[in-house]
């Protein structure tokens, strides 16, 4: 998280040398730095080959695809594709509930970590710590497929979840699976419990950074625990808050294909089809790459969109510091 | 920030080129390049493979399912390929993202092999196959004589060639035969069904008040079970259907809506109120097919619609291994209300796995030859029950495994799968013969079998009948067939009668709604046409 980004709002106006002097000035530091510059070389290679030529292949979202004639053989057909997306009926099912998942996930599972963060924080006894962790960080380890075939049993007629309302009386023989409205918060939540582990970790790491004097400062002053917490540790976080924020938002059309795969049965598909299960069905299992791809370029836009509005809103929020 | 911009251009400009450059391969072209000519004297009356002597051959071949054992050469079977063909095969396997890679590149494998004959890759294979009668005319006339004309006839395309040539097709001769198992029935576990007594499931009443007869005598046990839904209609849909022996198409061969046909949603009905009994588990529609073959094997349900015994034959026989006298048997049930017969699918002339020869192989004469031996009895013999001697007997057309094989298949199935690799490499397998040794299946399914035999009827003139991938069409049977996996679970949930038929009406107003008669118009349009590929 470097501050020191911008070195050139700090130099006095001179007319811009001209273009060649430049070249030759950009030649010569490259020339000082090829060492520095070899070392990138791989990765931009990497890039280039793996991110970047890729991209080539989204121009099906715009061409009647066919496999057998190939990308560059395929006839264009415009935005056809996209016109189609507006008027399905699956689509935009499947956008509802990408976005009412992502917004459970975004509200509970932003702010769980953090709070599990501080608590572990707080925890003096280190061997107990430690526990903590492993059994937080557990679930982040199981794959979908696992953990999926667990909370469909837990969720059963039978399962674990009605032995509990059982337990304080409410009896019930309901398969929670197969109630479409209970889908949102078994998703949202299930994942939230997996990964807050998980997320704690580069909280963790930022409040380790944090000098200790401030707390004995503040125990001087008569703080509070609450109050240290509010008002050292917290701030402390802001900068890795703010990133997170920003990659939570941005991923806000993001869905979790594993899980829906698992989880989803034809009475709680109306609401636990999500974009990337939709993609996946509609490319993969029935063929139909080019509204597929139109799919999946539609929403990485909107996206990137989101991606540099909360840039932006944090930028004014971070004394117009990109955290980014 | 103007050298941002000149390095900006620079990389664009490098990543177009680049672009072009990886893009720019081969393209697979129609027809392929002119056929050499056969290094040996052809001969009509021989196998191609007898007579070449050619060595070092080498091809590649690609399956299209990750589950495919990529090793040759190594066990009983492949070591024999390899040494009568002189020939090695790299295996590669991979899914339909890897296919299209393969495609796009226009580095096609040798030998493909593909499972869905919708796919476009299929719809198209002349643009990038070679044809199975031009490479038999060429090299391995023999090969007229092992594949089977139905078949070939079934996988033509428009130019009058066949292309691919699938395993486990079936002809109308072979649903005849009895040598193809029915695989479909609604079995009940022996000692429910002597407890409790003369039950008539054949009609919806008598179904209603069996399952309750069931839940009176075994509270603990799940009356009435049926495979796992996974995104599909589990067996109450098709299987069900078959049961009742609804019609496959109108008396004149038009598109008929099974899911809509009178008797099949009385029987449906007749299952709500099962369901509404508490007689059938909500479990039932949330497990996977792992969670419902553990309840099969530890004999969990009292009755089971089952749809394929064969694959869930480990489970069934798991179960009557520990329970001789409980084991699940085939029984009359779910039967028309108006007098028809059962009529029970298999595998069609479809088949399952599609084999094609890429036109880019540089050695179409082996890869012919690969066929022609596979599909001789000489290939199949040694697919499915290995060597002569030393892993089975022979008298006439009964086969038994020798002790030391029979030892291995019970007692070692991972050796018998990898080592033995016997019943394993099926590419070109076809059920007849397996049928010339019981043991090919579990004794668990010999009753049910017997049980289905009769009712064996084709369903050919409807397979692959749906609109191409990618079509407006397409889409709209997509949805429609998403609400029905919705609809039906629905349906047998309902909380009564009312709920019922207005679920169905709702189904109905979303077929109108989704271009039902567009997509039935192709449909009708594709039953003409296998018709006339069946010489009807």
């Amino acid at each position: 998280m470097s501050t020191n980004t911008n070195t050139s709002t700090n130099m006095i106006p001179v007319p811009r040398p001209s273009i060649a002097v430049r070249m030759a000035d950009w030649g010569r530091t490259f020339a000082r730095q090829w060492q520095l510059q070899s070392m990138v070389i791989p990765g931009v290679i990497f890039m280039i080959i793996f991110n970047f030529i890729p991209i080539y292949g989204l121009t099906i979202a715009f061409k009647n695809y066919s496999v057998i004639s190939g990308i560059g053989g395929s006839t264009w057909n415009g935005l056809e594709n996209f016109k189609i997306i507006l008027k399905d009926k699956y689509f935009w099912e499947s956008v509802t509930n990408t976005f009412g998942i992502s917004a459970i996930k975004l509200s509970v599972g932003f702010v769980l970590p953090v709070i599990l963060a501080v608590l572990i924080f707080e925890l003096k006894w280190i061997p107990f710590k430690k526990i903590i962790q492993t059994i937080t960080y557990l679930p982040h380890f199981l794959s979908w497929i696992i953990l999926g075939g667990m909370i469909i049993t837990w969720m059963s007629s039978h399962g674990m979840i009605n032995d509990m309302l059982g337990i304080i009386g409410i009896d019930t023989a309901t398969n929670h699976m197969l109630d479409a409205h209970k889908y949102w918060a078994i998703a949202a939540l299930s994942d939230v419990w997996k990964e807050a582990g998980w997320g704690t970790i580069l909280y963790l790491a930022t409040m380790s950074k944090i000098d200790p004097t401030y707390y004995e400062a503040a125990e001087i002053d008569g703080a509070s625990k609450l109050r240290k917490i509010w008002s050292i540790t917290i701030p402390n976080l802001g900068n890795i808050l703010c990133l997170n924020l920003i990659l939570s938002v941005s991923g806000l059309f993001n869905s979790n294909l594993d899980q829906t795969l698992v989880l989803m049965n034809s009475q709680n598909q109306p609401s636990a089809e999500v974009i990337n299960s939709y993609v996946y069905k509609v490319g993969l299992t029935q063929g139909d790459f080019a509204y597929a791809t139109a799919v999946g370029l539609g929403v990485s836009v909107i996206s990137v969109i989101l991606l540099v509005v909360t840039n932006l809103i944090t930028k004014k929020l971070n004394d117009n510091q990109s955290v980014l | 920030m103007k050298l941002r911009r000149i390095v900006g251009v620079a990389l664009a400009a490098i990543l177009t080129l680049t672009t072009f450059t990886a893009c720019g391969g081969s393209k697979a072209d129609g027809g392929g390049g002119k056929l050499p000519d056969a290094t040996y004297e052809l001969d009509s009356t021989k196998a191609a493979w007898e007579i070449d002597d050619s060595k070092d051959n080498k091809l590649t071949w690609y399956v299209n399912a990750e589950w495919w054992n990529k090793k040759y050469g190594e066990d009983f079977v492949t070591k024999q390929v390899k040494k009568d063909l002189n020939l090695d095969i790299e295996f590669i396997v991979g899914d339909d993202t890897k296919l299209n890679t393969y495609f796009a590149s226009g580095d096609i494998p040798d030998i493909v092999t593909i499972f869905d004959p919708n796919m476009e890759v299929a719809r198209t294979a002349d643009k990038w196959a070679y044809s199975l009668q031009d490479l038999a005319d060429k090299y391995d006339p023999y090969f007229y004589e092992v594949a089977r004309e139905d078949t070939l006839n079934w996988y033509k395309l428009g130019n009058g060639k066949t292309y691919g040539y699938p395993n486990y097709s079936n002809t109308a001769e072979d649903y005849d035969s009895g040598q193809v198992p029915a695989r479909d029935c609604f079995i009940i576990r022996q000692d429910v069904q002597d407890a409790i007594g003369p039950q008539d499931f054949t009609t919806p009443d008598g179904f209603v008040k069996g399952m309750q007869a069931i839940k009176t005598q075994f509270p603990d046990l799940i009356p009435f079970g049926f495979n796992d839904f996974s995104g599909a209609t589990s067996s109450l849909g098709n299987v069900v259907q078959d049961m009742l022996g609804v019609a496959i198409t109108t008396d004149d061969d038009k598109y008929y809506d099974r899911n809509l046909d009178e008797d099949y949603l009385t029987w449906l009905s007749a299952f709500r109120q099962v369901h509404s009994d508490g007689n059938i588990s909500d479990d039932s529609f949330t497990d996977d097919s792992n969670a419902f073959k553990e309840k099969v094997a530890s004999g969990q349900y009292a009755t089971i619609m089952m749809g394929s015994n064969v694959n869930n034959g480990n489970s069934l026989q798991t179960w009557l291994a520990e329970n001789p006298d409980k084991e699940y048997i085939a029984v009359d049930a779910i039967q028309s209300t108006k007098g028809k017969k059962p009529t029970l699918s298999q595998a069609g002339i479809s088949g399952w796995m599609i084999n094609y020869i890429s036109n880019t192989t540089k050695n179409p004469a082996k890869a012919i030859q690969v066929f022609t031996y596979l599909l001789s009895d000489y290939g199949e013999i040694l697919t499915n029950f290995g060597i002569e001697g030393e892993t089975f007997t022979r008298e006439g057309d009964t086969i038994t495994w020798t002790p030391e094989a029979a030892e291995v298949q019970s007692g070692n199935p991972e050796e018998w799968q990898l080592d033995y690799r016997i019943g394993e490499f099926i590419t070109f397998g076809h059920d007849r013969f397996k049928a010339l040794n019981q043991a090919s299946y579990v004794k668990a399914v010999w009753q049910q079998q017997e049980w289905g035999q009769q009712y064996l009827t084709p369903q050919f003139k409807v397979e692959n009948i749906a609109p191409d991938p990618g079509t407006a069409e397409a889409r709209a049977l997509t949805a429609i067939t998403t609400n029905w996996n919705t609809t039906l679970v629905g349906l047998i949930r309902a909380k009564d009668d009312a709920e019922f038929d207005k679920m169905v009406e709702d189904y109905k107003a979303f077929l109108e709604d989704n271009s039902i008669k567009e997509i039935n118009a192709i449909r009708d349009a594709n039953i003409a046409k296998n018709l006339k590929k069946l010489g009807k």
